[in-house]
């Protein structure tokens, strides 16, 4: 049980940019934080400085108050699951689990019991006697996380622990993990490229870009509105579709001009806006979800299309779609909808979900 | 069909000529020293009854035995001393990047010179230090030999997946020594034996060196052979006796270094 602070956390290896920028973030006591970003964002670099694996260049790192930065990773009492798990390959799983606890002299009774009690909350008791290079992938992993739990951390740290499973392995531990993380609530960082773990796994994500952090929220708040452009299109796949555009003054209504179509924007709409300027360029976001086939009796808005490709993946059609300007954005349609590729076909974009993005700072324009 | 026949046979082909030139000389050899003396010249070769008479002529002989015991000491205190040595330096470089990318550099460039280039140096020194002709002299020189390929072959092990592995101990709780004791070390035994293992075969074999350096009372395997006679001149049964016994430690040592350096290298890593 613990709260993580970081405040104005760097780390800049030799003279590079900055891996980590000077990133501020407080993981309360409990909570489930999904550290999110594309490889190369800095997310494992902060869970290694958290854990001291890797040294702080400027900043402090707190646990539950206390200044971490000078301690020993050994005297952190954190856990970490690696991506590769990095069993000890030399002793047996129960071996494994018991490693941590002997450093720490827990007395022998206790690591027994301990052992067992993990073994049988993860299903690993049958394999206490075998050595990790006879486990398969998700035994290992199992293994590695159970190491982890027995030592009873005050908090968890995961880098990417499910990127080397099979898809439905990864579903299963996902849910597992999720399920472990309400009964022992333990606090869990989790570090990981993957938005569908970030979406289903965290109480809150933070989106990272190039070291510094883009977005903290919970995962529907950012799926919802996405702070910026980076987010919008890193989330949810296939991601928001980014059109340029320009808005146009026309009487009292407000419009937007985006590759060949003109969109009103609703008036309670426009209002929120406020005093934009006419020409103004903007960059217009809409979900591939808010786009139909039917107009819902006139209220979305129709946009004259073109299919370029049609993917059909079951339980949804991913249809890509001209727009008369030449701009390509996705629509996610029904499992049954089909038509052929180079045909017309007449959209209809839900513009009350619409996002607006300033092409200059790339931040969303009105948070609704 | 004839043509996927003869895909498959040719490298077999190519393959049987280079290993027969390799293996007839030492086919020859053996059955030379399984011969007696009359035979030994014979062509077409003489298959009278083979014995061992030459293998335990060659071991009573006090200079073969002086060669072999001198042989065996300093590849052997090589070893124990260049090992530790190498895999104290090559920990260094792999954890603390000691002395970064030029130091690595420097100590391989050591390997990059002919060696008879670096002889003649020794030699003067070892002459001024009265090590010339001692066993002390001829284990410094071959583990100025030793010691710079080790730490390289070494690199590699300690730079592998031991390094998460070492990371998890750590964690774990383990101070940075107990994490080498208890993790690394033990994980480490094959490479360091593989290690150990080239370092015996490298001293074993070395020549150049131990001509220069030695001398009558120190003088290895490889120098004794090249000068071995009998009180009754070259004796040629003789000398293949020798030489046998000269390649068997390589021939039993070779295939177990195979073995623990692919265990050596593949062990920690995920299947």
């Amino acid at each position: 049980m613990s709260e993580i602070t970081l405040r104005n956390v760097s780390k800049i290896y030799g003279s590079d940019d900055a891996a980590v920028n000077n990133i501020n973030l407080d993981i309360k006591d409990g909570e489930f934080m999904v550290l999110l970003g594309p490889s190369g964002c800095g997310k494992s670099t902060t869970l290694r400085m958290i854990a001291g694996l890797e040294s702080i260049t400027a900043g402090d790192i707190f646990i539950d108050g206390k200044l971490i930065n000078d301690i020993d990773p050994a005297e952190r009492d954190l856990a970490i699951v690696f991506q590769n798990y990095a069993l000890y390959p030399h002793m047996n799983v129960a071996a494994n689990l018991a490693f941590g606890l002997k450093l720490r002299k827990v007395p022998k009774d206790q690591i027994e019991s301990r052992i067992l009690k993990t073994a049988n909350t993860l299903g690993i008791s049958e394999l206490l006697t075998r050595r990790p290079r006879e486990l398969s992938g998700g035994q290992q992993q199992r293994v590695a996380l159970g190491r982890a739990m027995v030592r009873e951390p005050v908090a968890f740290l995961f880098d990417e622990p499910l990127s080397n499973l099979d898809a439905k392995l990864r579903a299963t531990m996902r849910t597992e993990l999720v399920k472990l993380h309400n009964d022992l609530g333990t606090t869990i960082i989790h570090v990981t490229h993957d938005q569908v773990e970030a979406m289903t796994m965290g109480d809150r994500i933070c989106i990272m870009r190039k070291g510094i952090i883009e977005q903290v929220g919970k995962p529907l708040e950012v799926y919802r509105n996405p702070a910026n452009i980076f987010v919008a299109g890193f989330l949810a796949s296939p991601p928001m579709n980014l059109i340029e555009g320009s808005f146009e003054q026309e009487g009292d209504s407000l419009k937007i001009e985006v590759s060949g179509i003109t969109l009103t924007i609703p008036a309670h709409f426009a209002n929120a806006y406020g005093n934009v300027h006419s020409r103004k360029d903007v960059i217009l976001g809409i979900r591939p979800e808010d786009i139909y086939t039917d107009s819902n009796d006139g209220r979305y808005t129709c946009m004259e299309t073109q299919v370029v490709a049609v993917e059909a993946l079951g339980p949804e059609t991913i249809m890509v779609v001209k727009l008369p300007g030449g701009k390509e954005i996705s629509a996610r349609l029904d499992r049954s909808f089909r038509a052929p590729i180079g045909s017309a076909l007449k959209l209809y974009a839900d513009i009350e979900r619409m996002h607006l993005f300033d092409p200059e700072t790339e931040k969303a324009i009105v948070a609704r | 069909m004839h043509k996927g026949l003869l895909k498959r046979l040719l490298p077999h082909v190519v393959l049987l000529v280079f290993s027969s030139a390799i293996l007839f000389p030492i086919l020859w050899m053996l059955r030379v020293a399984l011969t007696n003396k009359m035979n030994a010249y014979q062509i077409p070769p003489v298959w009278g009854n083979p014995n061992f008479n030459n293998f335990i002529e060659i071991f009573a002989d006090n200079s073969f035995m002086g060669y072999f015991v001198n042989s065996l000491s300093i590849a052997i205190g090589t070893t124990l001393i260049a090992l530790p040595l190498a895999a104290a330096m090559a920990y260094s470089f792999a954890r603390y990047n000691t002395g970064g990318l030029p130091l690595r550099l420097a100590v391989l460039s050591s390997q990059m010179l002919p060696p008879v280039i670096l002889v003649l140096p020794l030699f003067s020194l070892f002459l001024k230090a009265s090590l010339l002709n001692t066993q002390t002299g001829m284990i410094i020189a071959h583990i100025t030999i030793s010691l710079p390929f080790l730490a390289w072959l070494l690199v590699a092990f300690f730079e592998g997946d031991i390094v998460i592995i070492e990371q998890a101990a750590r964690i774990d709780g383990a101070t940075r020594l107990q994490a080498f004791l208890r993790i690394t070390m033990p994980i480490m035994a094959p490479g360091l034996l593989a290690a150990g293992l080239l370092s015996f075969i490298l001293s074993w074999n070395e020549f150049l060196f131990a001509l220069i350096l030695s001398g009558p009372q120190t003088n290895t395997l490889p120098v004794g052979l090249s000068s071995y006679q009998s009180h009754r001149g070259v004796d040629i049964a003789l000398l293949s006796a020798a030489a046998i016994c000269a390649i068997l430690p390589v021939f039993i040592l070779l295939p177990l270094m195979k073995k623990h350096l692919i265990k050596g290298l593949s062990l920690g890593a995920i299947k």
